[in-house]
């Protein structure tokens, strides 16, 4: 059967492959049985670099996604059916993975290297079923930074392995690029502590001056992958701070000296302008608050050191070290006509103070021609750079729609501060979430319930002893972990890709943060309720509900403190993080029972329905159809004021009723347009649309009594439709998955759908039972079902998944439904076909501000193709 | 004028050389620059000058018919925070009062001039720049009732620098590895260049003809810098006596260099020895070490290398931004000390891979006091230097060095300084 064929091509190919290149004999060729050795094998080799750095060790690991689990069978079955179906769908290897950062001081190493052994990341990779100890023996980690020599001895004696020395500005450069390039927003401009996420071209990316400030300063013209000079450097850098802050104060630490910088007012210590003019020196543009001349006041006076405030001092030296390498860069960047400056490094470690100092040096001396910029994962530049030194590790032509990155309990705090003990699986990570306290809006981070000195997360700083929240240093970027997702892909209806956006809102903009924060907020508790109850509330999810509330808090509480935590945040990102934030305590479908009961009680009303709409005439049909779309559309879980309704009628009473108050014109009404397009006018029938991508919505009314309606219609006009569900449960969101379910059902009470289904593959059983009588009958255009590639109510079309964008190929009409989908993200998304967007506003503050409207208000937009 | 204040004048002759007829001053924001010119009594110049190559009679042939004053022109120096040293020093020498004599003189010298007012109550104007010209300017009025006529700060240096630079020979020389070698510049292949003034701060400024200049640079890491954090991390008590220890001191204690990082090995892969310092100040980070535990004479060498290393580099990379071929570095920061200059040549040379070179100026320091007297025509210099420039090769000017008072050894330059000159009461 062809099925079966395509199937196992399809396996085979997914499958990795032994890499035979650079194989060689190991140890004596006269053995009978020498090993061979396959440095290239990328299954066996593990995915761990490190960048050993005099006070940080920074930490690249990758781990493979788990495979898929076994309940996705079927929907391996209907994938493949529509495989054949697609035709140009293509066949891809599965080999995902996720990667990690984590950080440890270098004073600790030991907590290091428990933590790889604890992650037997020293033997064959995450998880490694198979991890012998011949592999433990030859294990060999590519590792950069100046302790990759100091340690080398350590690493060997203490968990076998050899460290591989990568060349530190390859490394760095390696990193940069590849962060560059794959990861959406990475750089960013920080200017009076406002942080503005920037989307670089990866066409447009070179050449660009690399400032990397360690202990000394070095600035690398970068011209392409491997490309680079060093072109300057300075010998004022973190190590300058450093050396002359310790011997000026008595600060212990680089960020204790740091952190006192906030504190200070370095008028008492650089003599200003003002101070030799006594106003400002206009004639040449300095301002009187300019600096002259760093500690030059102290020439003036008679004072000892004691008699100076240990945060003015500090803070005179940050801006006297920050504004002098800002000055340089921006000398350098001009004499190589280079556009962009990005500087990195330990001692800017995103404190907000540094980052400023260096952009108003920048901003001073180009007057404002240039622009500083900085990476999220700046610290983690040399050991990405050793990472992607690995020959075989597959992520060369990685893309930016390729990665996601997550935030899971446990990470952000890694990444950023805070950092608990080991998590090695959920419990744990349960129990240390129950450690969290909270009072208000602030979370405080438990006390390491592991005595110290055995196994952790990392981190640079020890807040915990002191009980420290888990704000931390307020400025710091969290870094998540990196999804690997190689199926995804940039939608390809687009009209413009480097300028699409998904979010509508912007919440960088406080008082709408603000807003949708409590909006998450108010809504957790009754989440959780559902949550646990999808699990049969049994003691085990109370615990796993009561955890995911407060890591959900915590993040809501993080970003409530610095809103750009977690980069570039929109609307959908906030609610793709609740998504993954229950899928991460292993709430698989919170609302799997309310989805269940609503389809079959829509189901149920589905025939009469059909019934109702079949004695209508064409025009009206239409404009009923769509009107039940945007009426069923009120039955939304992801509303509050839905949930409200709820309580006060049944389903078709609730959609009866929703209809009949349809009021044209709507508040945002092209109906017509749509109309004449499908319709025409006038004794010109228009040729029907070749495919429809519907990207549906809720489960229940909204799927049943809604979309698939609008479906039928479409496909009785000779229009393929693809139905385009999540891949992943988002509240009450119709799954890919339940689709196929869905339509069967549907199928019963229909003739059009049931011949579209079995055309699409979707009725396995059914399509048997109909062989004989086959013939009799026209054969259908299919209806389909694609999943998306996400788990969130929103979509991004940056990043969906290969089988929408096969299916995308030959669509010449979308229809959006639902708030997220196509109020929240989408509204203003430009596509190359006829697009519908479809939605009941459902939320007064958004019904005012996107359409200047009430909740409850219509929005029918439709755009014929760009 | 006061014929009491004259006689008191004659009496400080004791302590002079000359007649003080002129005065200028540059308070900057740690030294106060003074410069002044003493008319040389006849017998002076006969004792100690009679091989220079000066003087009146190379002028009288000049196209003016006005008087010449021969005499010189003397540079002294005070620490800003001793303001009133300088104070007093102007009124012992009763510079002050010089200054109204000069142009009472050059006024009785010209013909036809008019009978000048009773100085009295007058309130005497001299000129000065620098910040200070603002900060002390009521100082100055109450103690002396001297107001002062402020002259920009940069149109001073400028114009003081190119005084120098087109009329001084050998005012401009190199210094490196201890050779000081004296650059001959054509005065008409001057400009443009770059003027570094190292002050307090740094200015650094793109110079392309008489009073055609733009500030297009500087940097607030300068003397000011060495100066404040050598005090706060020494126990000195001046900064000359900062530099000396600096001289003294090995930077490889406290400063992390190339080797420190590599172990000991050049990484030539980009070009950088292993003496080369990575970062300054970067091994004084040891958890066990104090302050106290750092020998001044280090701190102090760190420091100095720090700042040269850094205003070499960003006035080569601003040279080099304008297309400038030559970089004057100024500024009382210099001070002559042989280590400080061979310093920026190295960082200039390292940081133009030998391409360009660091110059000083035997007047550094003095450059905005100078520009500040030439600032008041009167005195007609300029004029009396455009005559020359014609009649006479650069070496016969009648301005040059007077080589008995002027302390080559070594950076203790206490500010006594003069040239021998001849100016027209104009």
């Amino acid at each position: 059967m062809a099925t079966k064929g395509s199937n196992s091509i399809h396996r085979s190919s997914s499958r990795p492959l032994l890499d035979l290149s650079k194989a060689e004999i190991q140890g004596n060729v006269e053995e009978k049985y020498p090993t061979i050795l396959l440095p290239n094998q990328s299954d066996d080799l593990s995915h761990l670099a490190l960048d050993i750095g005099g006070s940080l060790i920074k930490l690249v690991y990758f781990s493979r996604h788990e495979g898929q689990s076994t309940n996705d069978k079927r929907m391996k079955i209907l994938k493949d059916k529509l495989g054949i179906l697609n035709g140009n769908r293509r066949s891809y290897p599965i080999l995902g993975g996720r990667l990690h950062f984590v950080k440890f001081e270098t004073n600790k190493i030991n907590e290091c290297l428990e933590f790889i052994y604890s992650k037997k990341l020293h033997c064959g990779g995450w998880e490694s079923h198979h991890s012998d100890s011949t592999n433990d023996q030859n294990a060999v980690i590519k590792a950069t930074g100046g302790g990759a020599y100091k340690f080398a001895d350590l690493f060997k004696e203490r968990l076998g392995i050899s460290l591989d020395k990568e060349d530190e500005m390859d490394c760095l450069v390696a990193g940069a690029n590849f962060l560059l390039k794959a990861i959406r927003h990475e750089a960013y401009t920080h200017m009076e502590g406002q942080k503005e996420f920037i989307q670089i071209d990866p066409n447009d990316l070179f050449p660009y001056l690399l400032v990397n400030i360690g202990s000394g300063v070095s600035m690398i013209k970068v011209d392409g992958d491997g490309k680079f000079e060093r072109v300057s450097g300075t010998n004022v850098g973190g190590g300058t701070y450093w050396g002359l802050g310790r011997l000026l104060t008595n600060c212990s630490s680089f960020d204790e000296l740091l952190e006192l910088s906030q504190k200070g007012d370095n008028r008492t210590t650089d003599m200003l302008v003002g101070d030799i003019y006594g106003t400002d020196y206009p004639k040449i543009g300095l301002s009187a608050s300019t600096i002259a001349s760093s500690f030059g006041k102290a020439t003036l006076e008679n004072k000892e050191l004691e008699e100076y405030r240990p945060e003015d001092i500090s803070l005179s030296l940050l801006r006297m070290i920050s504004y002098n390498i800002g000055q340089i860069s921006y000398l350098n960047a001009l004499r190589f006509g280079l556009k962009r400056i990005f500087f990195g490094g330990f001692f800017i470690r995103g404190h907000a103070y540094t980052m400023d100092a260096i952009s108003f040096a920048v901003h001073f001396w180009s007057k404002g021609t240039a622009q500083a910029m900085f990476l999220r994962h700046e610290g983690f530049l040399g050991a990405l750079g050793a990472f992607m030194s690995y020959e075989k590790h597959g992520l060369d032509d990685l893309m930016v729609h390729q990665f996601v990155e997550r935030f899971p309990m446990g990470a952000p705090y890694t990444g950023g501060k805070i950092h608990g003990p080991p998590l090695r699986n959920l419990n744990e990570k349960i129990s240390w979430m129950e450690k969290f306290l909270q009072k208000g809006t602030e979370i405080t981070a438990p006390v390491p319930m592991t005595p110290p000195g055995t196994t952790g997360l990392g981190g640079f700083e020890v807040p915990l002893s002191k009980g420290s929240t888990l704000r931390s240093d307020a400025s710091a970027l969290n870094v998540g972990v990196l999804h690997l997702i190689p199926t995804l892909e940039v939608f390809p209806l687009l009209v413009d890709p480097k300028m699409y956006e998904p979010n509508t809102v912007d919440l960088s903009d406080h008082s709408e943060l603000e807003y949708w924060l409590t909006i998450l907020s108010e809504h957790l508790p009754d989440l959780v309720d559902k949550a646990v109850a999808s699990e049969g509330g049994t003691d085990d999810s109370k615990r796993r509900g009561d955890a995911f509330a407060r890591a959900f808090s915590a993040h809501l509480a993080r970003l409530m403190e610095e809103p750009a935590a977690y980069g570039k945040l929109g609307l959908a990102n906030l609610l793709e993080m609740r998504e993954e934030c229950l899928r991460e305590f292993q709430f698989v479908d919170a609302y799997r029972s309310i989805k269940q009961r609503e389809n079959e009680a829509s189901l149920a009303v589905l025939h009469d329905l059909l019934m109702e709409l079949d004695s209508l005439d064409e025009e009206t049909r239409l404009l009923t159809l769509i009107e039940g779309v945007l009426a069923a559309n009120i039955f939304d879980w992801g509303s509050r004021a839905c949930v409200d309704l709820y309580h006060k009628g049944t389903i078709i009473e609730i959609y009866r009723m929703s209809r009949n108050k349809m009021q044209r014109p709507w508040r945002v009404d092209d109906f017509d347009a749509f109309k004449e397009r499908m319709l025409g006018s006038g004794d010109k029938k228009p040729l029907p649309h070749r495919r429809a991508l519907l990207f549906v919505d809720n489960s229940g009314a909204d799927i049943v009594l809604g979309m698939l309606p609008l479906a039928r219609e479409l496909l009785r006009r000779g229009t393929e439709v693809v139905l385009v569900g999540n891949s992943l449960p988002a509240l009450n969101d119709v799954t890919a998955m339940e689709l196929p379910d869905i339509v069967a059902e549907a199928a019963k009470h229909c003739d059009i759908l049931r011949r579209a289904a079995e055309s699409g593959g979707l009725l396995v059983d059914a399509m048997t039972n109909t062989l004989d009588g086959s013939k009799e009958k026209l054969p259908s255009v299919p209806l389909m079902v694609v999943e998306n590639g996400c788990g969130s109510p929103c979509i991004d079309f940056r990043q969906v998944s290969s089988e929408l964008a096969a299916a995308a190929k030959d669509a010449d009409l979308i229809i959006l439904e639902g708030m997220g989908r196509s109020l929240h993200t989408n509204l203003y998304a430009q596509f190359k076909c006829d697009a519908l967007k479809l939605a009941m506003v459902k939320n007064q503050r958004l019904a005012e501000k996107l359409v200047q409207g009430n909740i409850y208000d219509c929005v029918c937009k439709y755009e014929p193709a760009y | 004028m006061d014929p009491r204040r004259a006689e008191t004048g004659k009496n400080s002759d004791q302590i002079q050389s000359g007649h003080v007829y002129h005065l200028a001053l540059d308070i900057g924001g740690s030294l106060a620059k003074l410069v002044y010119f003493t008319k040389n009594d006849e017998h002076i110049v006969g004792s100690e000058k009679k091989k220079s190559p000066m003087k009146a009679s190379g002028i009288s042939n000049s196209s003016r018919n006005s008087p010449v004053l021969n005499g010189r022109l003397n540079f002294k120096k005070f620490e800003t925070s001793k303001i009133n040293d300088c104070l007093e020093f102007i009124n012992s020498m009763k510079l002050h009062l010089g200054a109204i004599s000069f142009q009472m003189i050059a006024m009785v010298m010209n013909a036809g001039c008019q009978q000048p007012e009773s100085p009295g109550s007058q309130t005497i104007t001299i000129k000065a720049t620098g910040g200070g010209a603002y900060k002390y300017a009521d100082l100055f009025k109450e103690k002396f009732r001297i107001s002062l006529d402020k002259e920009d700060e940069m149109d001073c240096l400028v114009a003081g620098a190119n005084f120098l630079l087109e009329t001084i020979h050998q005012e401009a020389f190199t210094y490196m590895g201890n050779q000081k070698q004296f650059v001959w510049i054509d005065k008409n292949d001057l400009y443009p260049y770059l003027l570094v003034n190292i002050g307090s701060g740094v200015g650094m400024i793109k110079v392309e003809g008489d009073g055609k200049f733009e500030r297009v640079s500087g940097t607030s890491i300068g003397g000011g810098t060495f100066w404040g954090l050598g005090k706060l991390l020494t126990k000195c008590k001046s900064f000359d006596e900062l530099l000396d220890l600096s001289y003294r001191g090995n930077n490889r204690a406290v400063d992390m260099l190339v080797g420190d990082i590599y172990g000991g090995m050049d990484y030539s892969k980009i070009g950088l020895s292993s003496t080369t310092i990575a970062s300054s100040f970067g091994r004084a980070i040891s958890e066990n070490k104090e302050r106290d535990d750092y020998k001044p004479e280090d701190i102090a060498r760190s420091l100095l290398r720090m700042i040269s290393n850094n205003i070499g580099q960003i006035s080569y990379l601003t040279a080099l931004r304008f297309g400038l071929k030559r970089i004057f570095f100024g500024g009382f920061f210099i001070r002559r000390h042989p280590f400080t200059m061979d310093t920026l040549s190295v960082a200039v040379n390292f940081w133009s891979k030998g391409e360009a070179k660091a110059m000083f100026l035997q007047h550094e320091g003095f450059l905005g006091a100078v520009g500040a007297f030439m600032s008041s025509d009167k005195h007609g210099l300029k004029e009396l230097l455009a005559n020359q420039k014609v009649e006479r090769p650069p070496s016969k000017l009648s301005f040059s060095l007077d080589q008995t008072q002027v302390p080559q050894q070594d950076g203790e330059l206490n500010g006594d300084e003069s040239i021998e000159c001849s100016v027209y009461g104009a």
